[in-house]
């Protein structure tokens, strides 16, 4: 039928006023069976989306939700929903087609009302209708519904050949067969806007346009009960969904009371991971991005989120069904706790869902009532306790360190406060990174202290699901920052700036802090360059990327001293070095490791230096390279990076 | 089971130590207090006997109102209750010996008639691996230090020693015994956030060193060993250098982890 809008012939369009053909005098009994059809269609609806409505109002509510600001929520919504920016942004050509019919559907709204409007006599739409107040209003909406509805039916013949001709793996699912539903969907959608478009080319009163009429109605009816009961379901939550996210990115939210251990059972699912749950389009760009999924570990962030959902079909958020565990059936442990909450999945949603703080809800679940033996973790948290450091090394370690680089103690005379961290302190590496950066701020004169003392941020028990640890460390490092004065903190780690930052908001009022890629590039004019034609690939670390939004900041360091290169995935889309999330501390992968896939990216761009931003990133790295063979180009932070062009005052003549 | 675990709470491996101004202890303020190692293994052996038979874990400690954070630790892990004989003060301990500290702790359970009282093979700090063993001389019971592993039998347990040099002997025992604990053999759980919840309702006796003294006036302090005097000791480095042919050197290098800094 799309065909005919193309053929010259049917150009009878431009005879007389350019409208759907009137379908005629509905009789009484029409009129009684499409009240009855509506009725039985909308009853088959609210069966299904009743239950749905259900279940996520019986959710538990969130702890610490809060709709303000709502600016910011409005923003979210028109962007991401009304203009699809999202879907469109990280796969266009599709994105494009959704969008469409996206925008055709809102374009539909009034053609809709309007078409059940004239099955009962009261045309809306019609000359003697909403044009005598407006002229001509008619004649321009039909048009521009038509319009979209060719854009529609384009868009949805592709959608539908590249679901089941061309098949991405992302859209199918382990174990499923291929969605036949979204066939039949993507076939109601063509006949909705074939209908209404064939309806401008037959004659006014005749048996085809009652037969188009008939036709788009019942296309209709019948996909109005199929919503619910399909992935389709997200036509109606996921606008919602977006409007309500949990406000920033990855947030985890505060436990409530003495009860709330995390993601244990049904009775700890909230209203919003319910709601994300039953919102998942199944589209599988969250898994497509996943470094665990793509590594080959049976962690998979869609199957978490229909895990969920599933749980919920089958036992509800409350019941005595709900004491099931949440790890069980649907979800597996061992999958939970391969995620390195890179949070690409999260980032890439279109939909809104949140998946680290469902994954991190789940893993808390798990460690904070003891489900989860793992002996490195039980080392990690061990050494976490004992010796608040995740690296299990005696603090005089780090007195050492501070004592052979001569480095200040904060006093709260300073501006800022040096971060360490556990790798800046005790990792032979970190410390590399301290030590030149701390060059840099010399040479800066830029005033600064180091903490006497100071503990893990909490970042590897936060992400693993300890908040016994995690609140320790937490309250006692915000204790001594309040008693040493610190007002402003700098730091080489991502994870401890988003730790601090963010998560510690919960227990108080952190400093101020800052990645020293931002202190970096703040100085850029104050440093000397020495630009070389040197490649350097830059890699960015999720917790400054994604977590952050810092992208260019650490971009122009490396720019300074020589030709930045940027990997096949960089910026939001990079991919993990393998580290967060607690991973680093885990012992051995599944699969292939993350690290070695991303070195091995960062290889392929043909630099001869990888610039990193994060200790983690960078240990990681250290270890992927070295497998490399000799050949593997140098690894360096940016702060070596700024620190080899400041001119050496103590440098011997060479001869 | 009814088994009873003594802890001890001692200063953390890393603590900044100071000698404090009489020159007798080292000094306390500023330093940061954890369970003794060998202690938390013992609680670990306990808690597993439990899992595997029911039964009951007692915690029993000693010391000032710091220690209870000790004993938090201990029932969030697991045990059912505590224990804590406290002290007035800092210093209120000072004066008791090993002999007298056990003297207050087997007078603190003497009523509890449990299957087993474990504690840890030595203290971090003192190191002097008597308050075991006194226990059991003042309660009556047979004892065996340096335990691997515990089993439960029909007639009593059975376990395993850790003797010099590789060897081990496996020992029967009736119970009610006292067995002193060798660290590393099992490996420690975490404390949880749900167990720290609970432990918050589990009930803790505190009984203080006055009470106990004033019904028996036999635990008044009576030290047969005093602490003198304290010092740090005097770190330095050597460097040796293994002579000879490479393979005498390698012998000789094999030699000396071996036996002398025993890591292989």
């Amino acid at each position: 039928m799309y065909l005919v809008v193309a053929t010259p012939s049917t150009l009878g369009l431009f005879a007389g006023p350019i409208l759907p053909a009137d379908p005629g005098r509905f009789l009484l009994i029409e009129k009684f069976v499409l009240a009855a059809l509506i009725l039985t269609s909308a009853g088959l609806f609210w069966k299904r989306f009743g239950i749905v409505v259900d279940k996520i109002f019986k959710s538990r509510r969130d702890p610490g939700f809060h709709l303000s600001p709502v600016g910011k929520r409005i923003w979210d919504f028109f962007w991401e929903v009304l203009c699809q920016a999202k879907v469109i942004r990280e796969r266009p050509l599709p994105g494009l087609a959704h969008a469409f019919v996206f925008w055709s559907f809102l374009a539909f709204a009034l053609v809709t009302l309007n078409h059940i409007a004239t099955g009962f006599g009261i045309p809306m739409l019609a000359p003697n209708g909403l044009s005598r107040y407006i002229p001509l209003f008619a004649d321009f909406y039909f048009l521009f519904a038509a319009l979209f509805a060719i854009a529609c039916v384009v868009s949805i013949a592709g959608l539908f050949i590249r679901r089941f001709v061309v098949r991405p793996v992302w859209l199918s699912r382990v174990g499923h067969e291929l969605s036949w539903e979204s066939g039949v969907i993507a076939g109601l959608i063509f006949a909705l806007m074939a209908t209404y478009l064939a309806s401008f080319f037959v004659a006014d009163g005749s048996l085809a346009a009652r037969l188009l009429w008939w036709s788009h109605t019942l296309s209709l009816l019948v996909f109005l009960p199929l919503v619910p009961h399909t992935k389709h379901l997200h036509l109606i939550l996921s606008p919602v969904t977006i409007f309500l996210s949990r406000g920033s990115f990855s947030q985890i939210p505060p436990l409530a009371g003495d009860e709330d251990f995390g993601l244990v059972t049904g009775k700890d699912l909230t209203q919003l991971v319910s709601l994300q749950a039953y919102s998942c389009v199944e589209c599988g760009r969250c898994t497509e991005h996943c470094p665990a999924a793509n590594t080959g570990k049976i962690l998979n962030p869609k199957e978490v989120i229909l895990g969920v959902r599933g749980y919920l079909n089958e036992y509800g958020p409350v019941g005595s069904s709900a004491e099931e565990l949440l790890l069980g059936k649907y979800n597996s442990q061992e999958a939970a706790f391969q995620c390195t909450t890179c949070g690409a999945c999260e980032f890439q949603c279109p939909v809104g869902i949140e998946h680290v703080p469902i994954i991190v809800g789940l893993r808390r679940g798990a460690v904070n009532t003891g489900a989860w033996e793992d002996d490195y973790g039980t080392k990690l948290f061990l050494a976490m306790e004992r010796n608040s450091n995740a690296l299990g090394l005696s603090a005089s370690e780090r007195d050492k360190f501070i004592q052979k680089q001569e480095l200040p103690i904060f006093d709260g005379t300073q501006e800022y406060c040096l971060w360490l961290g556990c790798m800046g302190g005790y990792d032979p590496k970190g410390r590399e990174i301290i030590s030149s950066f701390v060059e840099v701020m010399r040479y800066l004169g830029t005033s600064y202290g180091v903490l006497r003392k100071e503990k893990c941020t909490g970042d590897p028990a936060r992400r693993l699901g300890n908040d016994l640890v995690f609140q320790q460390l937490a309250e006692s490092n915000l204790e001594a920052m309040t008693q040493q004065k610190v007002k402003k903190i700098i730091s080489i780690c991502p994870h401890c700036v988003r730790t601090i930052q963010e998560d510690w908001k919960e227990f108080g009022t952190p400093p101020e802090i800052e990645h020293h890629s931002e202190f970096l590039a703040r100085h850029q004019t104050q440093l000397p360059h020495q630009k070389t034609e040197e490649k350097i690939a830059y890699h960015d670390p999720c917790y400054l990327g994604r977590y952050r939004n810092v992208y260019d900041q650490p971009r122009s360091v490396i720019s300074s001293a020589g030709t930045l290169v940027e990997a096949e995935r960089s910026r939001e889309r990079s991919f993990c070095c393998g580290a967060g999330g607690g991973l680093a501390f885990l012992g051995e992968e599944h699969g292939q490791r993350v690290s070695s896939v991303r070195a091995q990216e960062l290889v392929a761009t043909g630099a001869t230096t990888i610039g990193a931003a994060c200790p983690f990133c960078n240990t990681m790295f250290r270890d992927a390279l070295a497998s490399q063979g000799d050949n593997s180009p140098r690894l360096l932070d940016i702060a070596q990076i700024a620190a080899m062009q400041l001119p050496k005052p103590d440098a011997k003549p060479q001869a | 089971m009814k088994i009873i675990v003594a802890i001890k709470q001692v200063p953390e491996r890393d603590a900044r130590i100071r000698i404090d101004a009489q020159g007798k202890w080292i000094d306390l303020q500023d330093v940061e207090f954890t369970m003794n190692e060998s202690d938390a293994y013992a609680l670990e052996e306990a808690l597993q006997l439990k899992e595997a038979h029911g039964g009951e874990v007692i915690v029993l400690s000693a010391g000032p109102e710091r220690v209870g954070r000790t004993i938090r630790e201990a029932l969030a892990k697991g045990a059912d209750r505590a224990i804590h004989i406290e002290s007035a003060d800092e210093t209120a301990l000072s004066d008791f010996d090993a002999l007298g500290i056990a003297r207050l702790l087997a007078a603190a359970v003497k009523d509890e008639q449990a299957d087993l009282i474990l504690t840890g093979l030595q203290s971090d700090d003192l190191g002097l691996g008597q308050t075991g063993v006194i226990m059991a001389e003042l309660l009556g019971l047979p004892h065996a230090t340096l335990i691997l592993k515990i089993e439960k039998t029909d007639t009593g347990i059975k376990v395993l020693r850790e003797l010099e040099d590789g060897w081990f002997q496996h020992l029967a025992l009736p119970t009610p015994a006292v067995l002193t604990i060798q660290s590393g053999n099992s490996k420690l759980r975490y404390a949880t956030l749900m167990g720290i919840k609970k432990a918050k309702t589990k009930e803790v006796r505190i009984v203080s060193v006055a009470d106990l003294q004033a019904s028996n006036p036999d635990l008044a302090p009576r030290p047969v060993v005093v602490l003198e005097k304290i010092i740090l000791p005097h770190k330095q480095r050597t460097t040796q250098i293994l002579g000879g042919t490479p393979g005498e050197a390698a012998a000789a290098l094999v030699e000396k982890l071996q036996f002398e800094v025993r890591a292989i």
